[in-house]
């Protein structure tokens, strides 16, 4: 009997629960025509398609600065694509010199004092993307690759004097989305420098990985 | 990134790394950054057919076209290529070119912005970067400008100098005069004033830093190269007020790229 009675509950219950929700959804259905047209957008606004020519990006990696060791060096990139195959970037980075072999043999000298062995650079490039494919990982991804070349000048803040610097470079970009990047770059620096002495052409090679996001 | 079968997760975990990089994710607004609140637009093919790429480059493979009648979603530009969507959720890449061939919802031709020469004489505002010789030293500068009227417009730019005796930074404010802005190779005059700041070398034993007011006047060329980017050249002559007996005098040339918006 209680079964009964709780039967006679639930069913009025649903019904009136059925009822309700049913109510708007009629009236809803009467402004509607029967069959939708497909609605198609009347103008095609521009401003409403996201554009993603910049690129914004960090890496982190090795620097070897001339007579002054190996070091870590990081910082930042902006990137602008002028087209589908040249773009322009602007990079900014950060490492500290180490010691010459010179310090390290006599022992007690230095020739740097420490705020001189902070090494920051900028420097401004143009690129060129050459052999744009794809990397395959596994069976079910592909991922849009470019292998780049650039070279640019900028500046060298080392061992108290900003220096005009070359450089050039060549890079492996991998696109993990349209909008993310990974980037393997080698790079060249080179500037005139005569602290040991004799004026030279220092060479000092870069290693970095980067991520960079397109915006 | 494109995948042969399905990678929804994938694309969704990237997506979660993504405010890591610390871009303004919280002003993200409605344009579409991380979700779309708004319907994309679409156009129609009307040509018999238009190919779509892997990627933005005419030198990734042809991978799909879509024939005439068929509707596309224009997700995403990068330089002359957008991202399209057909109606099953394929995706791919469509050249600027093919898409200006396409009719939006009133059967008319769609009209995405490409700049050309036309745009280049009517432009508001320009940026560029310049490299060149001040006084024997390597100079790198960056300017902005925005253009008043036709033949007149106001910059402003900030360089470094960097010779064997010392370094110099300025910033300038000048005035630039053209004639024939009309003109595919078009001369411009400028006059202009602001601050030169001397650093001598930490090696060589000299007075130390000084800050002194220059003047300087100049003639240059704007050369345009296509879509919104035009070379440009310049030659300056400056006059630095020192405090002493006589003012000084530097030559600067340059050359370089600019973008007009």
């Amino acid at each position: 009997m209680e079964s009964w009675t709780q039967r006679i509950f639930l069913t009025l219950s649903g019904g009136s629960l059925l009822a309700l929700l049913s109510l708007p959804a009629l009236a809803a259905d009467d402004n509607k025509p029967l069959i939708e047209p497909d609605v198609r957008p009347q103008h095609v606004d521009e401003a409403l398609i996201d554009t993603e020519n910049f690129e914004l990006g960090a890496f982190a990696g090795v620097l070897n600065i001339e007579d002054f060791g190996s070091s870590f060096v990081w910082g930042g990139r902006l990137g602008y694509n002028l087209s589908e195959s040249f773009f322009m970037e602007a990079n900014i980075g950060f490492a500290e010199g180490g010691e010459t072999s010179f310090e390290t043999l006599a022992g007690n000298v230095q020739l740097l004092s420490d705020d001189d062995r902070e090494y920051t650079y900028y420097n401004v490039n143009f690129g060129y993307r050459v052999l744009p494919g794809e990397a395959f990982i596994g069976e079910s991804y592909a991922f849009n690759t470019n292998f780049y070349l650039v070279a640019g000048a900028g500046s060298t803040d080392f061992a108290g004097d900003n220096r005009f610097t070359w450089n050039v470079g060549m890079g492996y970009q991998i696109l993990l989305t349209d909008s993310l990047a990974l980037n393997f770059s080698a790079r060249e620096h080179m500037y005139q420098i005569d602290v040991l002495g004799e004026d030279k052409t220092a060479f000092n090679t870069e290693l970095s990985t980067g991520l960079s996001v397109f915006f | 990134m494109r995948s042969k079968t399905s990678t929804l997760c994938c694309t969704r975990f990237l997506w979660l790394l993504m405010p890591l990089l610390a871009l303004g994710a919280g002003t993200a607004s409605a344009d579409g950054w991380w979700w779309d609140d708004e319907p994309q637009p679409q156009v129609q093919v009307a040509e018999p057919f238009i190919e779509w790429h892997t990627g933005p480059a005419s030198a990734y493979p042809v991978i799909r076209v879509s024939e005439k009648g068929e509707w596309l979603t224009l997700l995403m530009r990068k330089t002359q290529w957008f991202k399209v969507q057909d109606d099953h959720g394929r995706e791919g890449w469509v050249h600027i070119d093919d898409l200006l061939l396409t009719l939006d919802g009133q059967g008319k031709q769609v009209a995405l912005s490409r700049p050309r020469f036309d745009d280049f004489s009517s432009r508001n505002w320009e940026a560029g970067l310049m490299m060149g010789q001040f006084e024997g030293g390597t100079v790198t500068s960056l300017y902005g400008g925005y253009g008043m009227t036709e033949n007149l417009s106001v910059e402003l730019s900030g360089s470094q100098v960097l010779g064997s005796a010392s370094e110099i930074l300025m910033i300038n404010g000048n005035l630039v005069h053209q004639p024939f802005p009309y003109w595919r190779v078009s001369p411009f005059f400028t006059l202009g004033g602001g601050q030169i700041y001397i650093k001598p070398k930490a090696t060589l034993s000299q007075p130390g830093d000084r800050t002194n007011w220059t003047a300087h006047a100049g003639l240059g060329l704007r050369v345009y190269l296509a879509d919104r980017y035009f070379l440009r050249a310049e030659f300056k002559d400056y006059k630095i007020f020192t405090n002493r007996e006589t003012d000084e005098e530097a030559t600067e040339w340059k050359v370089g790229l600019s973008v007009f918006f």
